[in-house]
């Protein structure tokens, strides 16, 4: 067991490696750490206009967000098991003929995953703020106790999301149950007590940060171990369904699409969305339960924001998560599949780009929904127009420095550092316009000139390259 | 007999490995060339580069008459290729990924010819299976239509019998030669030596990236050598 671990933990740190280098890749734990150690001299600052709590659950609520994104191993479940495992040289394929269970494979890889998130993001993050602790008159004992909620903030968000994917890839009918269930408790708690009393017991970690007590570190503990052993008791990585016979949609749905150039491309990402059941699952756990998330906690920040704060924010938010719906997309197959036909491989992306602008209803649908509850429907096209101008730049930017392998290349220390450095400011400064004035929320779409720009060179790089077939 | 394909020191180098190095070889039209070599010895790399899915390092390549360094995209557009491994998208059944492939290549009337190469490689029952859930045998025949499916004057095939039962085996072996009788070429890379002797009308040894030996195969058979026999000496002595 322990052995089969070991090995896969060295064979991902290898396969990093071996893409963009070792100095490359070991970076990027190294950036992690250098954003927070800066970020912590401006703990005295943020505090000085911000509530202990509500500095807690910001902070917390980052890291959860990033185990509910990590989390999702359940709705991938089979799936997950062949891409990466169906790669013959891959420890775990071969591992496959040894008298090892498949659950027990799963499991050995779950755990490898959140140890190597958890290396290359939490630690960094929280040794960034232990070592600038004596700097800004901070005790070692704050730190400490961050480095402690923050790996349990993390680890909730993975095991919640890990019990829900599991229970969706079961049945789509429970998730919602499950879902409905959690959303009728949140609300009734909030009317009886407060929203703050129920946030409190949802985002348990930060409370234990304010109030530290071993009770709540135990229930915290609990909690986690529950729900992952609940999520690995739903997960299956067998396919039991018997062979399916399915309708050829290819030819109607590049019919219908026939006004673009690459349609045929761009009608199989929608049958991979369709089929996978990621398009689904994704939109979920990806996408409406992280922005949740966010709105929940900007609710309790909304004091420190203009009128329009909320909105505005969650538009610029969205438009950052929107774009990863491209990482979805380039994750099905490999391009391997059909690289020896005659095509581009900025036909491909460029294929992938059409689908993600139809899939930008997702983010759209979203803010009309911010806009309609939070009051702020006069400021809805506003919102759209910087939520799209947003995620179109980040494509951009993707494609010119991922190509069609963003998944992997973001671990590259080099296109992080690129890709933090230029999505910063922008987002800063697009806040601090729309703070100004709403109005000013339309002069993001200046931005669509630089995406078209960097869209362009990214096809002719990639076009360039030698493709090695990732 | 005009050559339909040529190389002139084709190299490949991975930093200190040099996977394909300075091979020079000529393929006449309707030959079926079988390019042989153990494991790892640059016949896939070959391939790539013929196609110009990767780009060589030095050295020229022609596909017929058409830069394989500088226009791969139309060297793709005239061959047909069938891929060292057999992975065709996963969520497209087979007669999706058949017309995916006749979309890309604008061939007409694709699913008469679906229909024939279903019935012909005989998995017709699974034309309607995604290709995820298709087995390696059925994968490999749905690779083998894809490549055909335009009927192209040379295809450049990777292992194309591999997971292939004995009775399917024979079938394809049976069309390779009729496909290459009717004046088409065949560029076959295998390390199954007894297929290259039993269909294969020239052949070529590469080893280590090193063009080793460009010969006949019917030269061999009048001196009464075995492939395999020839191959193996060959190797020990290099």
């Amino acid at each position: 067991m322990l052995t089969l671990f070991k090995a896969m933990f060295k064979e991902e740190w290898r396969m990093h490696s071996t893409l963009f280098g070792n100095l490359n890749f070991a970076l990027f734990p190294v950036l992690i750490f250098a954003i927070a150690f800066m970020g912590a001299f401006l703990l005295p600052l943020v505090h000085n206009m911000m509530d202990t709590f509500i500095l807690s659950i910001v902070v917390h609520a980052q890291f959860l967000l990033m185990g509910v994104m990590v989390g999702s191993f359940g709705i991938l479940g089979k799936e997950v098991m062949n891409r990466r495992f169906g790669q013959s040289s891959l420890i775990a394929y071969s591992a496959r003929s040894l008298p090892v269970s498949e659950r027990i494979l799963f499991l050995n890889f779950v755990v490898k995953d959140i140890l190597y998130y958890f290396i290359l993001w939490v630690l960094p993050f929280c040794m960034g703020f232990l070592i600038a602790a004596p700097f800004i008159n901070l005790s070692i004992f704050w730190p400490l106790l961050l480095f402690l909620t923050i790996s349990l903030a993390f680890l909730t968000g993975l095991c919640v999301v890990f019990l829900l994917s599991s229970v969706y890839a079961v049945s789509k009918r429970a998730l919602y149950l499950v879902l409905s269930l959690i959303l009728v408790a949140f609300a009734v708690v909030s009317i009886l007590y407060s929203p703050v009393f129920a946030l409190s017991y949802l985002l348990l970690p930060a409370n234990l940060f304010v109030s530290f007590s071993y009770s709540g570190l135990l229930i915290s503990l609990l909690l986690i171990f529950v729900l992952f052993f609940l999520s690995v008791v739903f997960y299956s990585p067998y396919d039991t369904s018997s062979e399916k016979h399915y309708k050829n949609l290819l030819n109607s749905w590049s019919e219908k699409l026939s006004f673009l150039k690459d349609s045929t491309l761009v009608a199989k990402d929608f049958i991979d969305l369709y089929r996978s059941g990621i398009g689904i699952g994704q939109t979920i756990f990806s996408f409406i339960l992280p922005l949740c998330l966010i709105w929940l906690v900007m609710s309790f920040v909304n004091q420190f924001l203009p009128q329009t704060g909320i909105l505005f924010t969650l538009a610029v938010v969205s438009g950052v998560i929107a774009s990863t719906i491209y990482t979805w997309l380039t994750e099905f197959d490999s391009i391997s599949a059909y690289y020896f036909l005659p095509l581009r491989l900025s036909s491909v992306i460029s294929a992938k780009a059409k689908t993600f602008t139809v899939l930008q209803a997702v983010p759209v649908i979203f803010l009309a929904v911010v806009a309609v509850i939070s009051g702020g429907i006069g400021f809805f096209l506003n919102s759209v127009v910087l939520c799209l101008s947003v995620s179109f730049f980040e494509l951009a930017l993707m494609v010119r420095l991922c190509g069609l392998s963003p998944g992997t290349m973001i671990y590259n220390v080099r296109v992080f550092l690129v890709y933090i450095l230029v999505t910063g400011p922008v987002i800063l400064v697009l806040l601090g316009l729309t703070f100004i004035s709403p109005a000013l929320a339309y002069l993001s779409a200046l931005m669509l000139i630089p995406a078209w720009l960097m869209m362009k060179s990214g096809f002719k790089k990639w076009d360039s390259e030698d493709f090695t077939g990732l | 007999m005009a050559s339909v394909i040529r190389t002139d020191n084709l190299t490949k180098t991975y930093g200190e490995l040099r996977a394909v190095d300075s091979v020079s070889l000529s393929v006449e039209k309707g030959s079926l060339f079988g390019l042989l070599g153990p494991n790892g010895s640059g016949k896939t790399t070959m391939i790539k580069m013929l196609t110009g899915q990767i780009k060589a390092t030095s050295g020229s390549a022609e596909v017929l008459g058409h830069d394989s360094l500088k226009d791969g995209i139309k060297v793709r557009e005239v061959v047909g290729i069938i891929p060292e491994q057999e992975t065709p998208p996963s969520f497209l059944t087979s007669s999706e990924y058949l017309s995916f492939v006749a979309k890309i290549r604008n061939i007409e009337g694709i699913e008469k010819k679906a229909d024939w190469w279903f019935d012909y490689l005989d998995f017709a029952d699974k034309k309607d299976v995604l290709c995820k859930d298709l087995s390696r045998g059925t994968r490999q025949k749905l690779m083998f239509a894809q490549a055909f499916l335009h009927n192209p004057e040379i295809a450049l095939i990777d292992e194309p019998l591999i997971n292939l039962d004995p009775v399917m085996q024979r079938k394809v072996k049976n069309f390779l030669k009729d496909y290459v009788k009717a004046g088409n070429t065949i560029f076959l890379s295998t390390h199954i030596l007894e297929i290259a002797e039993d269909i294969c009308t020239d052949f070529a040894i590469l080893h280590k990236g090193k063009l080793l030996h460009t010969g006949k195969v019917g030269e061999l058979k009048e001196k009464g050598v075995h492939l395999d026999d020839f191959f193996m000496d060959l190797l020990e002595r290099s």
